[in-house]
This record gives C-alpha cells, structure tokens and sequence, in this order.
C-alpha cells in the first residue's frame, strides 16, 4: 500500500491554481508527475499523490516546479472560476476508476498527437530543404551554362571577324594580280626560257599553268617561289622496300584471337617437349639419340614412308615410352596400325591422339582433321559404319572444304543405307 | 566558381549531311571546309562550304564515280591548292577545285581501296620535293610524285609469298630540309613501320598488338619529335623520336583513354604539344604532352635510350553517338577544327583558351 501524501497546500486565483506538495524528503524527477486534464499525480514509490481536480486545466501550460524538497504546481484552469475546492469531493470509486483511465488514455493520445505532428514538422523541413538545395543547383547549373554561352557567342564573333578578314585579304589579293602579272609575264617568261634548258623541271605545261594561276601575294614572292621551283630536287629514284610482317604462331590480331585457349596449346606443346619420362632405368641403354623422341618419330617417319610399318611402330613405342605427351606420335602410331590391319589399336590410338589434340585452335587443325580420319577409316573397315561416318562428319567441320572427306563420308552413307535397307 | 579554365570545346555549327562522310579538311588560307565521302547510290562526292555566321553555306558539290575516303592538302603549293583523294578503288587523282571535271593528276595507285593519304613539301611548310605517300588494303604504302606519272616513287610491299596485313594509316615525318623524310605506316595487326625515304629502308618497327588506326607526326618539317599512334580498344601511344635505341627503339607512353576505338589524333598546328583524339564512342578527348626532364639517358651498355614524357587530359567532351572518324584542325584559326562522324553529320568546333596552356 502506497503511502498517501496528504499535507498539500494550495491557493487559487481566478486562472491559475497553486499547489505546493512537501515531499517528506522523497527525490522527485519529472518522470514521477502525471498530469492529464483532470487527473494529478505523484508517484514516487513508496509515496503517492492524487488529486482529481474540480476542474479541467490547460495541463499543456501548467507547470511544475521540483526543489527543495517540494513540488510547486501552477495549473492554469481551461476556465477562469473559482474553485470551492481542490478536488472533486464526491468523487466516488467508479468515478476515481475511470477518470483514471480516461486520463491515461488522454495522455496517451496527446503523446501520439505530438510524435505525429513532429514528423510532420519534420518532413517539412526536410522538403523545404531539399527544395532550397535544388534551387541552389539550379542557379549554379544556369550560371555555368551563361558562361558558356558568352564563351560560344564571343568566340562566333572572332570567327566572323577573323572569316571577314580572310575574305579582305583574298580582294586584295586579287586585284594587284592582274597588274603585277602582266607586267611580271614578260621578264619571267625570259627567265623561264632560259632556264628551261637548264631547269630540271621537265614539264613546260606545268610551269605555265603555275604562271597562269598565281594569285600572288606580291612581286617578290612570285620571284622567291619560281627561285624554289627551280631548287626542288627531282623526283626520287624509283625504290621499293620489302616489308616483313610481325610474326605471331597465331596471324591474328590480338582482339580476333583467343588468346587464351592459344596459350593453352602452346604451354601443353612447349611442356610436351620439355618432358622425359622417369623411367629411365629401362633405357639406361639406349643410345643418346634414341632417347629423343622427335628424332625416333623421325626414324619413324621414314620406315612408314618406306613401307617398314613394324619397323615404324616400334620405332614409335620407344617414343610413347620416352614422352608420351606428344600428339603426333600417337596420330602416326595410328596410321601404321591401320595399315597393318591392327584396327582396334589404330582407333586406341586416334582416340589417344585427339586427347592431346586439346584445346581446340587453328594451330592443332590439320592434326585433328588427320585423327578423325584415320579413326572413321578404322571403324569402317570394322563395319561399325555409324561411328565412322561420326568421325568423318567432325573432320568435314573442321575442314569443311576437303573433297576426299566429302566424298569418303558419302560413300558411307550410302553403305549405312544399303545395310538399313537389307537387314 | 571562377570562370572555367580548362579549354572549353564548343559546338559552333552542326551540319546533316545526305551522304557518309569519310573525310574533312580545311582548305589552307580561308574560312571554307571539304567534306569528302560516299553517296548511297556508290558515288563519290566532295563538298565545300564556307563559314557563314552560324551556319554552314554549300558552294560547291562535285561528284565523282567512286566514293573518297580521303584526301590532303599537303602536297599542293598555297597559290594553287590542288587536293589530293583516294578513293574506294585504290586510285589516286589530284583535283583542281576550279575545274574538277578532270583530275589534274590520276594513277590506279592501288589494287583496294586506299585507306589513308598524306603530302609534304605543300603549302609553304618545309622543304624539299611536293610528294604523296598513300596506304592501302592491299598492304603497300606508297610514295607518289605528282611530277611523274604512273610510278611510284617509292613502294613498301610486303616480301614475295608473305601474307599481307591491311595498311590503315600513313604520315610523313622528318622532312626538315630537302633530302630527308620518313614515312610512318601503322597497319591492322598492330605493326608500326617506319621508312627512311633517304636511304630507303626501314628504319624502325614495332608492334602495339592492336591494329593501329591513325598515326601523326607533331610536326612533319621539323627533325622528328614526337609520334602518336592510336590503336583500336581505346589506347594510345606517344613515342619519343628524338632518341633511338639501336635494340629498344623509342621510348613511349601509353594511355588507355576511351573504351572503343581511337579513330584519328591530330596535333594542333600552333602548339606541337596539344593533340586531339577522337572516339569510337563519339568523344573527343583533348591531350597536352609534358616532356620529361631529361629527354635521353644512358642505359647500362652506354648507349643513348630515349625517356618518355607523361601525358594530362586537358578536356573531353562527347558530340555524337557514332565513331567520329575525321578531324582536322584549321592551320589559319588555332582552336578552329572540323570533325566528321558516323552520323552523318560535320561538326565545326572551337576550342577556347588555348592561349593559356
């Protein structure tokens, strides 16, 4: 139970009533006064204070003042009477109830009005604000654009000015033209006569045409450039320079390219090279020679070429064991085997080829063409006709204008049908 | 803010045009300009027009069998101005605008389509003989004399069996007195050649991997100084010419400036350190060269190297949405330059404090 705090004093004058509340020595903070139209209270646990006035007061305006150990209240009535008392005497429970309440939710709602209207408030300022920038930018915009404007009008004034004196200056040009020329037209032709022979300008055409045509800008000068006329050099002695143009392994230029597919290629290429297998134990007895496998794909070469395919496929085993990252041994590997009938491995070994064959660039074209061939041979010459003409058909996509492979993939079509057809 | 420092780039005058325009060149010592293209129905035509306050005001229209995709004013002297256009068939005629109903000058020069010209020892700059040096499809550049019909006066082809590589641009360099000059050609694999037309050799090459689009010489009369060669996807390079090194070569800089292609650089005719580029994106990105403290130094064999300097963007400023393929700046107004772009459309543009740089 609250301690009640009864021993309050008050006066009154026709607007306004004074309250004072001694505190009994409790600390007040503005957050312990509650004060709605009609309703006054003090809350400081464990003391209380109630008041429900006689009538209304303007509680936006009233105030209360916190020291000394007391509260003074000054509470401006909503009408100017004379109280009989500070309360309302016959205020009974009920009564007390809800006009509690109803002062609550009247606080409540003037709150909630006063955060409204400061939002309000507050977004007019900020579109006042916000108007008073664009027009700041706005002037500034226009100012700028002034400037230029008077920067464009001046500058088309000296144009006309500077165009006038052009023309002036062709008048003037002109008009002594006539005179000097005839009268220069005798002594230069002379000049010119004599000269003629000596002269190393060959056309008489075209000296007199440049006579003709001067507009001159006066005696001298027609004199100073028949002077310079006369010291041109001859025209220079027919040359030619060759011309060599950089050489890229790609002859495109760097946006058509794709660069890094090439780069690719050329890294796998240059890495192929470089390796040796580790198994070196095996062919600790091999001569120096034999241990390169470009000089045994040479050898190779040579026996397929003399018609030694053994020959040529062992010479191409040593290879693989030495360095089995290089397409071509595989790829020529491959065609030995088909001429040896070893059909199956011919396909191993295509297959092999094109997986070196990676990625795909204009450099590894012809290779990859020559795989495909040789695997879509082996598997025709094994009736697995389907495969083969696969095989041909990805050869034609890259070389679309090879007629041995047009005519080969339509042979094979023709025996895919005919098999079609019989069985 | 004060008033804008920076050089400014100003739109004067827009002109539609009816037809594909490849080239514009001011012509020298007047307020006229030449737009030369293709027609649609595959003809060629020139066009000249003259500043006339706000607007641009056609004086002459000639139209030619073939389309032009290029032309200078290089080679001609200043009384005569004669130009000078190749055009899509690979021939090379120079024209007198008075009467241009027959070339004053004309040679089958090339098996395709001449992509880029240029003349020297014209219109009172440098000396030694008039010459124009052409560069085609078909991979030769060759040097012409409009004295001497028919031949070449020098030709760089490619060696006998080797395949050949697109020349996209040419320009002269060096010519300081009457018996040097050098060629620069700069072709579609990225490969930059330059010829020594004294002792007819190549003097130096190099290769920026991506096709190099336009090549300039800051200077062509003066001994040669700097050299910038623009590529496609949007770099650039300014070489150093000053200093060769017998295995490096010259020194460079490169800028990645714009993100498609470098179409053409030209130098400003009144300050050689102030260069134009312009884009495929329809930009125009304006350049000034700074040099280096020392221009050379020594490298650890004792030989001389060239030290390359550093380039600033000084403006840049976007006119169209097409590639903006011709520019040329007027040698009588500094500031004063013409482009043409992909649109269909020549633009007359002035750049203003230019004197401050």
């Amino acid at each position: 139970m609250p301690v009640w705090l009864r021993e309050h004093s008050w006066r009154q004058t026709l607007t306004a009533v004074y309250l004072s509340l001694p505190l009994r020595g409790a600390r007040a903070t503005p957050a312990n006064i509650f004060c709605s139209e009609q309703y006054l209270k003090v809350s400081i646990p464990p003391f209380l204070f109630e008041a429900i006035l006689y009538a209304p007061i303007d509680d936006a305006n009233s105030t209360a003042k916190i020291g000394n150990g007391n509260i003074f209240f000054t509470l401006y009535k909503k009408e100017p009477a004379m109280w009989d008392s500070l309360t309302l005497a016959d205020a009974g429970k009920e009564k007390l109830q809800y006009l509690r309440e109803n002062a609550v939710l009247k606080a409540q709602e003037k709150a909630k009005e006063e955060t409204e209207a400061k939002k309000f408030t507050k977004q007019e300022h900020k579109k006042y604000a916000l108007e008073a920038t664009m027009k700041v930018e706005e002037a500034e915009r226009k100012r700028s654009e002034d400037l230029k404007e008077k920067e464009r009008q001046k500058v088309a004034k000296e144009l006309e000015f500077w165009k006038n004196q052009q023309k002036d200056a062709d008048k003037y040009k002109s008009v002594p033209k006539k005179e000097e020329l005839h009268q220069e037209i005798e002594p230069l032709k002379e000049r010119k006569n004599e000269k003629m022979n000596k002269s190393r300008i060959p056309n008489e055409e075209t000296s007199k045409i440049r006579l003709k045509s001067i507009k001159g800008h006066g005696s001298c000068s027609i004199f100073s450039q028949n002077l310079k006329e006369e010291q041109l050099p001859a025209p220079r002695a027919v040359a030619t320079i060759k011309v060599n143009f950089t050489p890229r392994v790609f002859p495109t230029a760097l946006r058509e390219s794709r660069v890094a597919e090439e780069e690719e290629w050329l890294h796998k290429q240059a890495e192929a090279q470089r390796r040796i297998n580790s198994d070196l134990s095996e062919l600790k007895d091999l001569k120096e020679e034999e241990k390169n496998p470009d000089w045994l794909k040479d050898k190779g070469n040579k026996m397929f070429a003399m018609g030694n395919y053994l020959g040529a496929v062992n010479a191409y085993n040593l290879a693989v064991r030495v360095n089995n990252k290089l397409p071509l041994l595989f790829l020529n590997r491959a065609a030995c085997h088909l001429k040896l009938r070893n059909l199956h491995k011919a396909i191993e070994d295509s297959s092999k080829a094109l997986e070196l064959l990676t990625p795909p660039v204009p450099d590894n074209e012809n290779a990859r063409v020559k795989a495909h061939v040789r695997r879509g041979t082996a598997f025709c010459q094994l009736e697995l006709y389907t495969e083969g003409l696969q095989d041909y058909e990805a050869a034609l996509k890259i070389d679309p204008k090879n007629k041995n492979i047009e005519k080969d993939a339509e042979k094979i079509r023709h025996l895919i049908q005919e098999t079609m057809q019989s069985s | 803010a004060a008033v804008p420092e920076r050089p400014q780039v100003v739109s004067h005058i827009q002109q539609a045009l009816s037809y594909t325009v490849f080239d514009c060149k001011w012509v020298p010592r007047s307020a006229r300009l030449l737009c030369l293209g293709s027609a649609a129905r595959g003809t060629g035509l020139v066009q000249l027009y003259e500043l006339h306050g706000a607007r641009l005001e056609l004086l002459r229209e000639i139209e030619k069998p073939k389309p032009i995709k290029c032309g200078t004013f290089g080679a001609t002297s200043l009384q005569q101005r004669y130009l000078a256009t190749g055009d899509f068939d690979g021939n090379l005629n120079i024209w007198n605008l008075e009467a241009p109903e027959i070339p004053v000058y004309s040679v089958k020069g090339h098996k395709e389509i001449i992509n880029s010209i240029d003349g020297v020892g014209g219109l009172g700059i440098g000396e030694g003989a008039p010459e124009i040096v052409t560069g085609s499809r078909d991979g030769t550049v060759k040097v012409w004399d409009p004295r001497q019909n028919d031949t070449p006066v020098a030709n760089m082809e490619p060696v006998q069996g080797e395949s050949k590589r697109d020349c996209w641009t040419v320009a002269f360099g060096n010519a300081y007195n009457q018996e040097e000059r050098v060629v620069c050609a700069g072709y579609d694999n990225g490969d930059i050649k330059l010829f020594d037309l004294k002792t007819m050799s190549l003097r130096w090459e190099t290769n920026i991997k991506n096709g190099v689009c336009s090549v300039e010489f800051d200077r062509k009369d003066i001994n040669m100084n700097k050299l910038v060669a623009t590529s496609l996807e949007g770099k650039f390079h300014v070489f150093d010419m000053r200093t060769q090194h017998p295995t490096k070569g010259f020194a460079s800089v490169s800028e990645k400036a714009q993100k498609s292609t470098i179409w053409q650089v030209r130098h400003l005719p009144q300050n050689r350190d102030i260069f134009m580029t312009s884009g495929g994106s329809g930009s125009l990105h304006l350049w000034k060269y700074e040099y280096p403290a020392q221009r050379s130094k020594k490298d650890s064999e004792g030989s001389e190297m060239g030290v390359a300097g550093s380039v600033s963007l000084l403006q840049n400023v976007t006119l169209s949405t097409q590639p903006i393929s011709s520019l040329d700046w007027s040698p009588d107004k500094k500031g004063l330059c013409v482009c043409g772009a992909f649109d269909q459309t020549v633009r007359v543009l002035i750049v203003t404090k230019l004197n401050k740089i």
